[in-house]
């Protein structure tokens, strides 16, 4: 049982350690609440009329389902390569197979678009034109309390 | 000294440094079947990658079929092989090659071919274009047949990972419904956290024998007494956690209705039957044939697992409103049933669960490609109401059906019935009579909602409600009093209306001030609004009614002429290492 005693004591350490992690931070962090402005979504110093796009293309994903894959490959390739020699041909005959099964599904991520980087094809434009013209006959727009239909007024610019 | 010579003298030196090394002599016989799946899949993905236009479910269903076709004559050659010379490893150990492997490859072959044509049926109706589904399938199967087959513990894993990890996606395929996704989350969760406990059970067990080989495993147990034990039966129990989880058994079985509810219909008969072969079929190797000797310690666990899961799952299903979610906790229930001959660690037991398993996945894969069809496009029509007098519209598809839930139900003539008698059979042998009694109980209750399913098809529809509506209310109300839910009872004018229904007619009735209105918001007394809503026509196609006729036949004909199946099960055990 005196074994277990430091696991216990660091058992004991990290739970205090924790807590006082949140009390102290709660005690020390300062109390202002965030204004609305603070909390506004910031857009180039242009007062944000549309809500940001909720859903957005993660295109990182399939990069890193590539990189696993060709991680996997460089991994499983590494300890072949230390002893090539003594695995002679079965070796290499293995490797090659196993090589072929990744390159098809890289080929299977390629065709699917994987790779394709260019600029996004998009279904339908977010915003068509947005000039400095236009921005400044919204906003003076606005300031003067009528939405003028301009080319990027929410409705037109949009195709909906 | 010229380089090249240098060269040779590096050469010369590092191969006697290194030695020869012994490779592995490979009998790509024993592996044949998994190599066609992998290939198919590569093949498939190939072709759809090198076509400018998505593949249709056509094109990726001939590859499929033919793989699955193949795979199945390969397992064929492969009994005659084993038959014939009888069982030995192969790839240094890490595969065995005996009857219980071959069965098992035999069994998800044949699954597989089934399952592939209900998805062609399902591909086709919701528009999915693409290879990945069917290509998903022959990956995940060759998983399975990994696990039939594996003879080492490492190997068992990555069988369970290939399984899995293309099940999560599987799972995930229906895109357009949340539920699908919110399956495959739960699904990919639960089960990575039950692999990593598995994967803990293997270093446990690796640490206290020495060795992940199974017949080494057993070879060390024999010949030697471990005197602190705990380090290996502590790998024994994370073991069983996590094979339990992958054939859902009681505690372990929390994710099996949410995934089979929200998976593709498809999707989930192929999982309930393949998933839970390939757990099972893993299981019955690594605990009857490596730690047969400890089986006093493990006994009495099966025992408590086994006696919750039969219970838990065939009463819960009985007031299930969802078919799927009502078939989940039947399969629940008989993986109850097949943990009955690995608690009889038998050879006699093994041998019968293998044949529930090849009787089940059949009846299994039959009331998902039903139940695929009458969800109908969308596949979201799975309410107990949907079956309704499903009889008088489709008189074929609910004899299908029909069979099936008898079968499952294990009324004689099926082959159900003799799988149910052959695992209790192998129970009372082992001298595990209450467990055996506690298995006819959770029969004679599950017999309650298979049978109610069977009267709501047949029944007449919404002109005499009253006896349409008896089956489901008296199975409801069985439910309610089994689970001690709800114990007040009130039968309502014209029908025998479940508890819990009457509770919330009334409560909703004395809000709105009409009680006859009241009756529709609740499940049961919705005879008077079936003839409202109007049921969608169903259509059959051939890929699924293919497939319902095969599992049909399979269960009727070998539940009538049972003589080869139970040879082939027996001859399947008589062969394991």
């Amino acid at each position: 049982m005196d074994s277990y005693l430091p696991i216990f004591v660091l058992l004991v350490l990290g739970v205090l350690f924790a807590g006082l992690s949140f009390v102290a931070s709660g005690m020390l962090a300062p109390r202002k609440h965030p204004t609305a402005a603070k909390l506004a979504p910031y857009e180039c110093g242009i007062v944000p009329d549309v809500d940001p796009p909720q859903r957005f293309p993660v295109r990182f994903y399939l990069v890193a389902m590539i990189f696993i894959i060709f991680d996997i490959e460089i991994v499983f390739l590494y300890p072949w390569a230390v002893i090539f020699r003594q695995l002679r041909t079965f070796g290499l005959v293995e490797v090659l197979v196993f090589a072929g099964a990744v390159f098809i599904s890289f080929l299977y991520l390629v065709s699917n678009g994987a790779l394709d980087w260019g600029p996004v094809r998009r279904l339908m434009p977010a915003v068509r034109t947005r000039t400095t013209a236009s921005t400044v006959r919204r906003v003076a727009a606005r300031a003067a309390g009528s939405e003028l239909p301009g080319p990027d007024a929410p409705g037109t610019g949009r195709a909906a | 000294m010229s380089p090249a010579h240098l060269l040779t003298a590096a050469l010369s030196v590092s191969a006697v440094r290194g030695g020869t090394l012994s490779l592995p002599h490979i009998d790509y016989l024993t592996i044949l079947p998994e190599l066609i799946f992998l290939g198919g899949a590569l093949v498939m993905l190939l072709h759809s990658a090198l076509i400018r236009r998505t593949m249709d479910a056509a094109t990726s269903t001939s590859w499929a079929l033919s793989a699955a076709t193949a795979a199945l004559v390969a397992s064929l050659v492969q009994w005659y092989e084993v038959s014939a010379h009888g069982p030995k490893v192969a790839v240094a150990g890490a595969v065995a090659f005996d009857g219980f492997s071959v069965f098992v490859t035999i069994l998800v072959s044949s699954a597989t071919l089934v399952a592939i044509l209900i998805s062609h049926s399902w591909l086709e109706r919701e528009g999915v274009r693409g290879p990945e589904m069917q290509a998903l399938m022959l990956v995940s199967a060759m998983g399975a047949m990994l696990m039939g087959a594996a003879n080492d513990l490492i190997m068992v894993f990555l069988g369970l990972e290939i399984l899995s990890i293309a099940l999560y996606v599987l799972a995930a395929f229906d895109h357009r419904r949340p539920a699908s996704g919110e399956a495959a989350l739960k699904y990919f969760i639960l089960g990575a956290f039950s692999s990593a406990v598995f994967v803990y059970g293997i270093a446990l067990v690796y640490g206290a024998t020495g060795t992940t080989n199974l017949p080494q495993i057993a070879d060390f147990l024999s010949r030697n007494l471990l005197l602190h034990n705990g380090l290996l039966l502590g790998g024994l129990a994370l073991l069983l956690a996590g094979f339990c989880f992958k054939i859902a058994a009681v505690p372990f079985h929390m994710w099996t209705p949410d995934v089979y509810q929200g998976a593709p219909t498809p999707v989930t008969g192929f999982m309930s039957a393949i998933a839970k072969v390939g757990g099972f079929a893993a299981l019955l190797r690594v605990f009857v044939s490596s730690f047969g000797l400890l089986r006093a310690d493990w006994q009495p666990a099966i025992w408590v697992i086994a006696a919750l899961t039969l219970l838990l799952g065939a009463s819960v299903a009985l007031v299930q409103r969802d078919v799927k979610r009502m078939l989940a906790y039947s399969s629940i229930n008989h993986a109850g049933f097949v943990l009955l001959g690995l608690q009889a660690a038998t050879s006699r037991g093994v041998s019968d669960s293998l044949y529930y398993l090849f009787a089940y996945a059949f009846m299994a894969l039959g009331s998902f490609a039903v139940v695929s069809i009458v969800g109908a496009k969308g596949d979201g029509n799975h309410r107990l109401d949907a079956y309704r007098s499903l009889g008088r519209r489709h008189p074929w598809l609910a004899a299908a059906f029909t069979v099936f839930l008898l079968g499952q139900a294990g009324i004689p003539f099926t082959t159900g019935f003799l799988a149910k008698l052959a695992v209790v059979e192998a129970a009372v042998e082992a001298h595990s009579v209450w467990l055996a009694g506690i298995a006819m109980v959770s029969a004679v209750v599950a017999a309650f909602f298979y049978l109610g399913l069977v009267r709501l098809m047949w029944a007449a529809p919404a002109a005499d409600a009253p006896v349409a509506g008896a089956p489901a209310g008296a199975m409801a109300s069985v439910g309610a009093a089994t689970a001690s839910m709800q114990p007040a009872e009130r039968v309502s004018a014209g029908a025998l209306a479940s508890p819990v229904g009457t509770a919330a007619g009334q409560v909703s009735g004395s809000a709105a001030g009409s009680p006859a209105g009241a009756g529709s918001t609740s499940g049961e007394e919705a005879g008077s609004t079936s003839e409202e809503t109007e049921e969608p026509a169903l259509s059959t196609p051939l890929g699924v009614g293919i497939a319902i006729a095969l599992c049909a036949g399979v269960t009727v004909v070998f539940g009538v002429i049972p003589a080869p199946l139970l040879d082939f099960a027996h001859q399947a055990t008589l062969l394991i290492r």
